[in-house]
């Protein structure tokens, strides 16, 4: 029982990273981003080079471990180039092909737009990295007994997993001081409500939406390399994640930052709970079922807005 | 003396070849209040919007305190010295009541920020409600709070589209007696009006707009005795009215 609030959490967290991009790049820009998943799989290799790099430059090829982590602090700092590369990608791809949509194209033509840049950068990483899964340390990683095994089952977690639990509760919260607290936040979430009022008011609107896609694309990155961190790293990733990215979005209300994150969990817990219920082959299925429950109950999500 | 804003021969609309400003003149001089009226489609709100930078403007020029601004992108009209209340969604309603006002405070050098508390000494239901989300305000505090948004940038023109819309005529007095505070503080005002009475009570001036262009323009309180006013509303040419 604990442990698959435990393994749900893990999961839930990627998911709600992931979500939060989506859900803003939702609000800002006004469509859904299909390409959000392979944001995510990029930040994973993105860090794999990274890593490398940062390795071979200043620890002779080898990553000793921090404590009771499976990676050292080299991982750290490849994530924050794995976030800024991202970012660089997603602004690149705006650049090339939805910024051009934008200023004549309805909203569908960017969301199919949208999957056509998701099919050409899985297949570039593809091509790039090739298809065998990668590892950003081969540490075997001993899980900690938490709870002994006769309360609720007990709950064993990995140093790593405890760790994307935390980071996740701390990114979401610097997110949202950043949308309550700064110029930037505000204007993020003005454009979001009404972007010719915004443009009057004096909000730069084209900034606006590029710091968009920089704080979306560095957010998926980082679930994208949490997800490589707790498991493995392959060019489906995101892909593979992008359903319950969109289940997370929707069931917390899409534009809702604080609803995608418990739509995030919700997601995780509910696939983690479904595995001894289903069974793991099912397990993927459980985010469409949470999705349809939903649409069907709260169509506006938990923290949507009554259209 | 140099207007505060003047339009000069401005054309302009919102699709190529379909135009609504046909040549749309107007001068507002420092410190005055003009009232743009005119019968429905007659232009004015995109007049406003065009100088605001929200509406395409193909030919004719718009000047604040005697520089060229025509075509300036609409997000710097506000550093510019231009300050614009739209006629409806005017607010952030998503945003707290201080929120909207920290916002557009932040958005103007430090130098031309209003502070929040002359905002609050001229609309005091704003401070009372200052943590609300603005989408929770009424009509009439929504519409003090997109004035007082606009305020706070430190305008030195400011348009207001149609700030009595949807208001009751109580409430309308509280607006246009709020508006002549802010003329009183220095601020030159361009107001779109329906409300041909209340406007012509607080204004200076007023120019009639018909099928973008301006028709007549005088003395507010000549143009409430002109009868001409009235056949331009009805659909009738100035040479019949």
């Amino acid at each position: 029982m604990l442990q698959l609030l435990a393994d749900g959490l893990v999961v839930g967290s990627v998911i709600a990273l992931g979500a939060v991009g989506l859900t803003l790049t939702y609000s800002i820009l006004r469509f859904a981003n299909f390409g959000q998943g392979e944001f995510l799989t990029w930040g994973a290799y993105l860090a794999v080079t990274a890593l490398g790099f940062v390795v071979a430059v200043t620890g002779g090829g080898v990553m000793q471990p921090i404590g009771p982590f499976s990676f050292g602090w080299e991982l750290l700092v490849a994530m924050v180039i794995a976030a800024a590369l991202t970012a660089g990608l997603a602004l690149l791809v705006d650049w090339l092909l939805f910024q051009r949509l934008r200023a004549r194209g309805a909203a569908i033509t960017l969301v199919i737009a949208s999957f056509g840049a998701a099919l050409a950068l899985r297949n570039l990483l593809q091509f790039l990295y090739g298809t065998l899964p990668e590892y950003y340390t081969r540490e075997i990683q001993i899980a900690i007994r938490l709870v002994p095994r006769d309360v609720l089952g007990g709950l064993r977690i990995t140093p790593d997993q405890l760790l994307v639990i935390g980071m996740t509760g701390a990114v979401v919260l610097g997110l949202h001081l950043l949308l309550t607290r700064t110029t930037l936040g505000r204007a993020m979430r003005a454009t979001a409500m009404n972007p010719a009022l915004a443009r009057v008011a004096g909000v730069d609107v084209a900034a606006v939406i590029r710091a968009t896609w920089i704080i979306g694309a560095a957010l998926a990155a980082v679930a994208g390399v949490f997800a490589g961190l707790v498991g493995q790293i392959r060019p489906g990733l995101g892909f593979e994640l992008l359903l319950p990215l969109f289940a997370a979005a929707i069931l917390g209300g899409i534009g809702s930052v604080w609803g995608a994150v418990l739509g995030g969990f919700i997601v995780g817990l509910a696939e983690s709970f479904s595995v001894p219920i289903f069974g793991a082959e099912y397990r993927a299925a459980t985010a469409f079922l949470v999705l349809i429950a939903i649409l069907l109950l709260r169509p506006n999500g938990l923290f949507g807005e009554k259209p | 003396m140099t207007p505060a804003l003047e339009l000069s021969s401005i054309e302009g609309g919102y699709e190529p070849g379909l135009p609504i400003l046909r040549g749309a003149s107007l001068a507002v001089a420092p410190g005055e209040i003009v009232a743009l009226l005119g019968p429905n489609g007659a232009g004015k709100s995109t007049l406003v919007k065009a100088a605001a930078g929200l509406v395409p403007i193909w030919s004719g020029q718009v000047f604040l305190n005697g520089r060229d601004i025509t075509r300036t992108p609409a997000h710097r009209m506000v550093q510019e010295g231009l300050g614009f209340v739209p006629q409806t969604e005017n607010i952030f309603a998503n945003l707290s009541v201080l929120e909207n006002l920290q916002l557009a405070a932040a958005l103007v050098p430090k130098d031309r920020r209003g502070e929040l508390s002359k905002m609050f000494a001229l609309f005091p239901d704003l401070e009372r409600l200052r943590k609300l989300p603005a989408g929770r305000l009424s009509g009439g505090q929504r519409q003090m709070l997109a004035v007082a948004r606009a305020l706070v940038a430190s305008p030195s023109v400011l348009m207001l589209d149609e700030p009595s819309a949807g208001l009751s005529p109580k409430l309308i007095g509280v607006v246009f007696e709020r508006l002549q505070a802010v003329r009183e503080a220095g601020v030159t005002i361009l107001l779109v009006e329906q409300n041909v009475k209340a406007a012509l009570a607080i204004a200076d001036r007023a120019a009639v707009l018909v099928e973008g262009r301006e028709r007549l323009v005088g003395a507010a309180a000549d143009l409430a005795q002109d009868p001409r006013l009235a056949g331009l509303y009805l659909g009738a040419g100035l040479e019949a009215a």
